[in-house]
């Protein structure tokens, strides 16, 4: 017993000091363009020439169904015929998952070269201020992505060295998609029930009350995974306030306020809607998928969110579905949530840089532009004019909303962008004020309590 | 002497070779780990940049300042109601039950009644949380089918309700466990003993209260551990059913390291919680152990 006492204690002092060895503190780092490594010596980046011998280049995306998955195939494959003796290795994991993983993998010599990085400060911002993701200003003008992508755009994949500031300083990343909030609709129950698509927001609350009358449900709705309640809100939100104020909240300029009237009358609007019981009986206990299950069964008049479901709507139903962005306070052109989809970085320390750089080019070309919109994706660059688009498609009413607020320059934001912490308060004080716990007042000061610790920190 | 034998009293060391392979994954993959988050819990660091600052306990300071800690903690407490104590509970009962008498297909029973421990936590979760739905979910369609659409509700969604909810899966989850332990324990309680109290008059409860769990002691304490400890690192059931949600209803410790860790960065921060988290199972199974240890020998 003594002996087994002896060898078990002399097994943990010696792991005891072996920890000790990793607990010297190193000192923060000074020059912002040292790769991260922290073992390894700085080793400049070399370009490689991009058809220099059988070489690999893993890509980590989240294009997971069926649909859009087939689609990455396709570009991959093309690019390889393309480039002979490169090898494309591809991870595909559900956006979750991708997020958390990535930023392990982001800081190996063997991690992915191109990755699918979520904008917003806790992803991208993170990864930017360790030095993680590789800035793309130079390839942006020497590849013609700039006569692609429009600065609006670019701004949003942009973040300053030091990780802080969104919106401004270097480009770290371009999307191949882009994305609106609005309104799907069922165009067959409209038909049948002679209802009109709202040209005013007064008229889609009459619509509202004008369908719940005729024992449908109005809005197919469900609060349980949390997420689509923030576009709801947001989409209201973006009605009443200015695209400067969107700007300024998101990039966290020029100290505004969440705690504002206009926040607080979106709240009680999207309060009264709930009250009116205009969303899913029982919506706090459906989650997203199924809330979109019995809308595509054709239990729902409409749902609120974002143009990336549409494909998922076209096939395997029978009913017809249509799209229009949420219409304004009498009848004026409101914002809409929107932007671009997750753009694809290439992580600081690869040594294949601008094979990696070709890669994104193919990423946001016409010929990725046209397999996306036949698959009903919304792609972020301009459609070649030979794609086939059906007139009056789900798809075409997807096109024609984004191409209306992004020429309006009346996209908005995800406002969970804001704070790395906001997108976790606004869904627990959604499901709140939706549940009768919290009032519109109480609401955005909450939530303007998290705005303002953050703005804090961040001097 | 040929060492190569086994005989009493032999030396240990030679056992603890075949220890060796087992226990050094152990410690490499699971001692070794805890280690580090222990010393991550120290640093100020948020999970991606190399460098780490020491700063003492400020991470400790601030669980404990944080309201939002407590409150999780508190929700571990509940679930212990319905992790250990109830299915403890209605194990001892149906034990008592049925441990006495043989059952026909006993076998085919407690292979099923052990199968929610075999299955993992996330289809459990996905599983019930299809039951739980509102529209189209057994549990509502079964309530509005006996009349009594009244009680059915968006459990999940539900402030006051999704707690217990989630509590209920783990309740199903734990109780063929228990019940099964207590079964097996009960094989080992000699039949003479309910002879003899049934020749003095007992009845089923005082059977039950002195003789079944005077016992059962060795199997409770297992069950009791196992339980806790279940309740108080519970993650991926909350994570696939409701996020934490509504608003915090079903906040666990569990749910905020992942969170801290890996979504808001705040990875020295999430580490201290889980070296808190590990202190507190730790405390509570050595007590456990020390009321097992008491009656060990008291009874036989």
């Amino acid at each position: 017993m003594k002996k087994f006492a002896l060898v078990i204690s002399t097994i943990l002092v010696l792991s005891m000091l072996l920890t000790a060895c990793q607990t010297a503190p190193t000192a923060p780092t000074q020059a912002p363009a040292e790769p991260a490594k922290a073992t390894e010596p700085a080793k400049p980046v070399e370009p490689t020439a991009a058809a220099a011998g059988p070489q690999t280049l893993i890509v980590w995306d989240q294009f997971y169904r069926d649909v859009e998955s087939k689609v990455m195939d396709t570009l991959n494959k093309e690019f390889e015929t393309a480039h002979p003796g490169v090898q494309i290795e591809r991870v595909v994991k559900n956006l979750d998952d991708l997020k958390v993983t990535e930023k392990l993998a982001l800081a190996e010599a063997n991690g992915p070269d191109v990755a699918q990085v979520n904008q917003g400060r806790s992803d991208m911002g993170a990864l930017v201020q360790a030095n993680l993701l590789l800035p793309l200003n130079d390839y942006y003008t020497k590849l013609g992505w700039d006569k692609i992508v429009t600065s609006s755009i670019g701004s949003r994949n942009s973040f300053t060295t030091d990780g802080k500031t969104m919106g401004s300083g270097n480009i770290y990343g371009v999307s191949p998609t882009a994305e609106v909030v609005g309104v799907y609709y069922n165009k067959t129950l409209f038909k049948k029930n002679g209802w009109t698509v709202p040209t005013t927001f007064e008229d889609f609350m009459t619509l509202l009350a004008t369908i719940k009358t005729a024992g449908v449900t109005p809005i197919s709705f469900g609060t349980l995974d949390g997420w689509n309640a923030i576009h709801e809100f947001s989409a209201i939100q973006h009605l009443l306030v200015t695209p400067e104020y969107i700007n300024n909240l998101v990039f966290g300029m020029n100290n505004v306020s969440f705690d504002t009237p206009e926040n607080q009358q979106a709240a009680q609007l999207l309060l009264d809607i709930a009250k009116a019981g205009y969303f899913t009986d029982g919506y706090a206990g459906i989650g997203y998928d199924d809330s979109n299950k019995t809308f595509k069964a054709g239990q729902g008049a409409m749902t609120i969110t974002g143009s990336w479901l549409a494909s998922e709507l076209i096939a395997g139903t029978d009913q017809e579905f249509g799209f229009f962005l949420l219409p304004g306070m009498g009848g004026k052109a409101g914002m809409a949530i929107g932007g671009v989809g997750i753009p694809f970085a290439i992580r600081q320390g690869t040594t294949k840089a601008d094979l990696a750089a070709e890669y994104l080019s193919w990423m946001i070309s016409p010929r990725a532009a046209q397999l996306w919109a036949e698959i009903s994706y919304m792609p972020a660059m301009e459609v070649p004019a030979d794609t086939k688009i059906v007139e009056g498609s789900l798809f075409a009413d997807t096109l024609k909303a984004w191409n209306t607020v992004n020429k309006a320059s009346l996209v908005g934001h995800y406002i969970d962008w804001a704070t790395p912490t906001f997108y976790d308060t606004l869904v627990a004080e959604l499901q709140k004020l939706l549940g009768g716990v919290t009032t519109p007042v109480e609401f955005t000061a909450t939530v303007q309590k998290d705005y303002a610790d953050f703005l804090a920190k961040q001097k | 002497m040929n060492r190569l034998h086994a005989y009493p009293g032999e030396s240990k060391v030679h056992g603890l070779v075949y220890l060796l392979p087992g226990l050094l994954i152990y410690l490499i993959f699971t001692f070794w780990p805890v280690l580090q988050t222990v010393h991550t819990s120290f640093l100020n660091w948020e999970g991606l940049a190399p460098q780490k600052n020491f700063i003492g306990f400020a991470n400790y300071v601030q669980v404990f300042t944080d309201s939002k800690f407590w409150l999780a903690l508190s929700h571990n407490l509940i679930f212990i109601i319905f992790y250990c104590l109830i299915p403890i509970f209605i194990g001892l009962f149906l034990a008592s039950l049925l441990g006495r008498y043989p059952l026909k297909g006993f076998t085919f029973f407690r292979t099923l009644l052990f199968l929610p421990q075999v299955l993992s936590m996330v289809v459990i979760g996905v599983a019930w949380r299809w039951i739980f739905n509102p529209t189209f979910g057994p549990l509502n369609l079964l309530l509005r089918a006996i009349g009594l659409s009244s009680l059915a509700r968006p459990w999940l969604g539900d402030f006051a309700l999704a707690l217990p909810a989630v509590g209920a899966v783990g309740t199903w989850v734990q109780y063929g466990f228990c019940m099964v332990l207590f079964l097996a324990g009960m094989q080992r309680i000699p039949t003479e003993y309910y002879e003899a109290a049934a020749l003095d008059g007992a009845n089923a409860w005082q059977e039950l209260r002195y003789i079944t769990i005077p016992g059962l002691r060795a199997e409770i304490g297992v069950a009791l551990i196992t339980t806790i400890i279940a309740a108080l690192r519970v993650f991926d059931l909350v994570f696939v059913t409701t996020r934490g949600g509504p608003g915090e209803a079903t906040l666990v410790t569990g749910f905020l390291v992942y969170r801290s860790a890996f979504l808001q960065n705040q990875t020295g921060y999430a580490a201290a919680i889980a070296t808190i988290l590990t202190l507190i199972i730790l405390a509570i199974s050595l007590l456990i152990r020390k009321y097992q240890a008491a009656d060990a020998w008291s009874k036989e």
